[in-house]
């Protein structure tokens, strides 16, 4: 009973304090960014990706002069494991760091809630990948978005389907998150448009491995594209792999989710001939080519597919307190709107509800890379 | 301790750090490029330092080396227990009562949140313990219920702009009813088939509000469901949400005491000491099984109100069998059938993963670990409760 | 069509349900022995997987023939999760031998989440491709494809049913674990050191484990170190519907799983799929509380 009673203080103690009040340090001088990513659980690959790309932003940026009256640029990163829950308990930790700043999250169900939360704080949010439309939509006025929207990821694959491939039949497949399928059926109502015919939009779900079910009806609807909107490059890789063997002779297309390196290295051959929307990065710009040396120098992997929309993220809000010359979000957020510059992942310019435009462009795995093959914006091949 | 015996644990520690190496060197030091051996040894070396340290402490502790440093912590202690078995229960209470009221004075926005969170795990983890620490019915698909509390909000308020506080009553009254449906086809079963018919309806319920789009928004989730209000005052703040979840936090507190000493919470006893032995002393096992069931889900469908209220935002993200285990693990850490035993239990489970943020990658494998570590130590929990005999099917 | 349609999901379904099946006869034989619902099955699956795919890799690096390459990790696979099962077993469940089932089932869960970690940690957060040109390839017959991965798979599930039985009723090993499956105290008394038995049957178990794991690797391509849990549900439900603690019910158990979930994804809608694996299995323990083949609660146990 004794040392029971000497542990429920302590625990007591622990959830009191140590959570809640610890981190009192003097604040002055260090800029803090927050980023908020899921570090552990399914979708940590692509976290790991942007809590790293941040990271590197600041490190260049100060490399670079740095910030006149800040000696140094603090990144810290929290997990949201891609559930609301800890999202805004990542947030509100953040908050509690007086983070002014913070690049996050990666699942739109986790940048929503998020981002109310900070909202409340006046914090600047920058996500480098929830492209649901309905992020930037609420109205808030410090919620900025460096990536794509999916509705215009949708239209811009929909248009390469009817304009360049001569595609008439598809069928979708998506494994029931707010963004694959949220993607999956703007596809759908933009090839209805269209007047591509939507065989059929299936959903399989998270966590599944075994799509074999799904595929053989592909297989037996034999449509002349075969979309796919999964949640990750992992899920990808293993949907591409299974519909090879099972016969699937199709054209795939996947999205941004599962544009990743990895895909090509886990399917291999398989994915060969794949077309992938993604936003356009100009591999041989200077800008680009910078960042990727930096980037492998300092974390010796290469960069994800948000590595350079996180790197740009956090760049951005940057350029724009350095502008401003305070952290202030009301000043901050006018600085953001007037950045008008060529980032590693496309040239941002934020418009007033916070998005920065979409520049889909369709890739074709060929020989294992990632190949630019079409752009949505001037329709013409590369 | 003998010499013999203290060889015997050297000999322990030195087997399993051997194991340990044999273990954790494939898994790093074997590439495609070769074997090499250095990361492995990092690793090891931390992790052997810290084995020998701590088995050195142990020696010393049992050599009664430590006994100096000992004695004023064990006075600390034993003053604090005798202090704290003299004044009455209701200052206690006070106190702890008192503080908890300006608590959100006190402390900044992220413990708030904290705060929160622990209240809200509060109740159900003392409404799990009905069914499991009292009934000992084993229920691996709690999490459910929570999820029907928290839609029945965020749906009411969103078509109908029904109120918080009306929302309230209304959504435990429906997860009561889940509860009825979910406890009816289980109360034939026993043990571990319960615990897998309860996680297949878990599932089942968290697929549902996954998939069905006209009602509950699939994986979108519900947003923008309002917070409560009370005559023109809104519950904007944290800190004023935090004394809307004390206060339910409170009632459920109060009630699970009073229902555990009622007829019915010996009757809840009876039936998980020895069920077939209850029905003959003329309970009426299947209304009080199904009855925990409801009573359970009750106060889940409570804090699944608050949940939506709080968070704005409902998703079938929140509701994954891995929440319900986290329910589970806080009943049982904290132990069973014991109110301030589940108390301590979400406090250590709540506290330790936001304690060990700060840990960043490694957070959730310590989080592990010490959840293994917790159950050898203490594997009747914290507190483990008074009035509790030995369950009838352990005694096979 | 049709027709076709229908065979070509049932050897899905037939995969599948020996993917399950493989990973819930180890699920089953550590339940038979300890009636313990070791959570942590799952990951020695992931880790079995992991393992192989390492192993290969350097293997091949050094120029074997890619078949030897698959024996020998194979064989190394499952006796590195043997290993460490053992060391779970020892350092997590055999302090709570005495304890209440609950704490038992709490410190699995407390293990499942540190290896699931541990494995993220070591072998980082992205999906590990397997070689899977090894076992590429397969017969179609017009619509219908088996992959000769898929013909595999199934060939060694019912092997190991076939081999688990004899090991179990047949053997002296396999009658010490009867005898400590139904009672530890006797058992000991007549001179069966049940610590150790029960040790095997973890090291069985998770050597089963690991062979699912490379199966799983190779049949899909890749390995992630989340890939324990969902399929660690899924044969759990699978060793529960056959009835627990039978390996041949968890055989059973295993087929039904994986067929229900095929054809409700084939012919209903595949987002509803495990709602109908689940509402099978409710069904069934509706009506046969004990499962299909019933409890083992005589000496047949293990």
């Amino acid at each position: 009973m004794k040392r029971l009673l000497v542990l429920a203080v302590a625990l007591a103690a622990l959830g009191l304090f140590l959570a809640g009040c610890g981190e009192e340090k003097k604040a002055d001088q260090v800029l803090k960014l927050g980023t908020m990513s899921p570090l552990t659980g399914p979708y940590a690959a692509d976290g790991n990706d942007i809590r790293q790309g941040a990271e590197i932003a600041a490190e260049v940026f100060m490399e670079a002069g740095g910030i006149p009256g800040y000696s140094n640029i603090e990144v810290i990163p929290q997990d949201t494991a891609c559930d609301p829950k800890q999202a805004v308990a990542a947030a509100n930790k953040l908050i509690n760091e007086k983070v002014t700043g913070v690049v996050g999250a990666y699942c739109s169900s986790s940048t929503i809630p998020a981002s109310e939360t900070l909202a409340e704080e006046n914090i600047i949010m920058l996500t480098p990948a929830s492209t649901n439309p309905k992020v930037t939509e609420r109205g808030l006025p410090y919620m900025f978005r460096t990536c794509g929207r999916d509705d215009h990821q949708a239209p811009a694959a929909v248009k390469f389907m009817k304009d360049v491939e001569g595609v008439k039949t598809i069928f979708i497949v998506d494994d029931k998150t707010t963004y694959s399928q949220g993607l999956a059926e703007g596809v759908a109502m933009a090839a209805k448009e269209a007047g591509i015919e939507v065989l059929e939009h299936d959903h399989v779900n998270q966590g599944d491995k075994d799509y074999s079910a799904v595929l053989t009806k592909v297989k037996a609807a034999n449509p002349d594209l075969f979309y796919i909107s999964l949640q990750n490059s992992a899920t990808g890789a293993l949907m591409v792999i299974q519909a090879r063997r099972m016969g699937v002779t199709a054209i795939l297309m996947g999205q941004d989710a599962v544009y990743h390196p990895k895909l090509i290295e886990i399917a291999k051959g398989d994915a060969e001939g794949m077309f992938c929307t993604f936003g356009a990065i100009d591999k041989d710009a200077p800008s680009y080519k910078e960042f990727l040396t930096k980037y492998k120098a300092k974390s010796g992997n290469e960069p994800g597919a948000y590595s350079a929309y996180s790197f740009d993220s956090a760049t951005a809000y940057l350029m724009a307190v350095k502008a401003a010359g305070t952290t202030d979000p009301v000043k901050v957020r006018d600085e953001l709107l007037k950045l008008d510059f060529t980032g590693a992942s496309k040239h941002i310019k934020y418009q007033e509800n916070g998005d920065s435009g979409s520049n889909y462009t369709v890739y074709k795995i060929q020989d294992g890379t990632f190949t630019p093959y079409w752009n949505s914006l001037t329709g013409e091949k590369y | 301790m003998t010499i013999r015996e203290s060889k015997k644990k050297w000999l322990a520690c030195g087997v399993g750090l051997l194991w340990f190496l044999i273990l954790l060197w494939p898994m790093l030091g074997i590439t495609p490029d070769g074997l090499e051996f250095g990361n492995t040894l990092k690793v090891f070396g931390y992790v052997a330092v810290a084995a020998l340290i701590i088995m050195l402490f142990y020696q010393v502790q049992q050599a009664g080396r430590l006994e100096a440093a000992e004695r004023p912590l064990k006075a600390v202690g034993g003053a604090i227990q005798a202090a704290y078995e003299k004044t009455p229960t209701w200052m206690v209470l006070a106190v702890v009562f008192a503080l908890a009221v300006i608590y959100p004075l006190l402390t900044g926005r992220y413990a708030h949140d904290v705060a929160i969170q622990v209240l809200v795990y509060v109740c159900l983890g003392l409404g799990l313990n009905i069914v499991i620490g009292l009934a000992g019915l084993l229920d691996l698909g709690y999490i459910a219920f929570y999820g029907v509390g928290a839609y029945t909000y965020a749906l009411m308020s969103l078509h109908f702009g029904l109120s918080f506080w009306l929302c309230l009553p209304v959504s435990a009254f429906f997860a009561a009813i889940a509860g009825c449906i979910i406890g009816y086809p289980t109360l034939r079963m026993r043990g571990d088939y319960l615990a897998i018919v309860t996680l297949g309806f878990g599932e089942i319920v968290r697929i549902i509000l996954n998939n069905w789009m006209a009602l509950t928004n699939g994986p979108n989730g519900i947003l923008s469901i309002p917070r409560p209000e009370i005559f023109g005052y809104s519950f904007r703040s944290l800190s004023s949400m935090y004394y809307v979840i004390l206060g339910i936090a409170i009632v459920t507190i109060i009630s699970v005491y009073r229902l555990n000493y009622s007829r019915i919470g010996r009757a809840w006893e009876a039936i998980r000491e020895d069920e077939t032995a209850a029905e003959l002393m003329g309970v009426n096992t299947f209304l009080l099984k199904l009855l925990a069931y409801a009573m359970g889900a009750t106060f889940a469908g409570f804090a699944g109100a608050f949940f939506a209220a709080r968070m704005k935002f409902v998703g079938p993200e929140s509701f994954t069998f891995l929440e319900s285990a986290m329910v589970l693990a806080m009943v049982i850490l904290g132990g069973m059938g014991s109110i301030p035993g589940v108390i301590l239990g979400v406090l250590a489970l709540v506290a330790l993963p936001e304690v060990f943020r700060e840990l960043e990658l490694y957070r959730m494998l310590v989080f592990g670990g010490v959840m293994t570590l917790m159950m050898l130590v203490r594997p009747a929990g914290i507190w483990p409760a008074k009035r509790v005999g030995r369950r009838s099917e352990e005694a096979e | 069509m049709d027709f076709e349609f229908f065979i070509q999901q049932l050897i899905n379904g037939i995969t599948l349900g020996g993917v399950y099946a493989l990973i819930a006869l180890g699920y089953t034989m550590v339940y038979g022995i300890i009636q313990l619902i070791n959570f942590a099955h799952g990951e020695f699956f992931a880790a079995g997987g992991y393992m192989g795919v390492i192993l290969i890799s350097y293997l091949a690096s050094q120029g074997l023939h890619p078949y030897a390459c698959l024996a020998i990790a194979l064989v190394l696979a499952m006796g590195y999760c043997a290993l460490l099962a053992m060391a779970v077993e020892q350092l997590a469940y055999k302090p709570l031998r005495n304890a209440s089932r609950l704490a038992a089932l709490l410190s699995a869960l407390g293990m499942s989440i540190f290896l699931q970690n541990g494995l993220m940690l070591t072998q980082g957060v992205y999906d590990k491709a397997y070689p899977t040109e090894i076992t590429s390839g397969g017969f179609h017959w017009g619509l219908i494809s088996v992959s000769y991965m898929q013909i595999f798979i199934v060939a060694l599930t019912a092997s190991l049913l076939v081999g688990l039985n004899v090991l179990v009723f047949k053997t002296r090993i396999g009658r010490a674990m009867r005898a400590t499956a139904q009672d530890k105290v006797m058992s000991a008394l007549v001179g069966i050191n049940s610590n150790r038995i029960i040790a095997v049957t973890f090291a069985i178990g998770a050597g089963l484990a690991a062979a699912a794991g490379i199966m799983v690797g190779l049949y899909y391509g890749s390995v992630s170190y989340t890939m324990g849990f969902v399929p660690g549900i899924k044969a759990f439900a699978a060793a529960v519907l056959g009835g627990i603690g039978n390996i041949t019910g968890a055989m059973i158990g295993g087929l039904i799983i994986g067929m229900v979930e095929i054809f409700a994804a084939g012919y209903i809608s595949g987002e509803y799929k495990d709602v109908f694996a689940f509402i099978i299995l409710i069904g069934v323990l509706y009506f046969k509380p004990t499962g299909i083949m019933g409890e083992n609660v005589d000496d047949t146990r293990v």
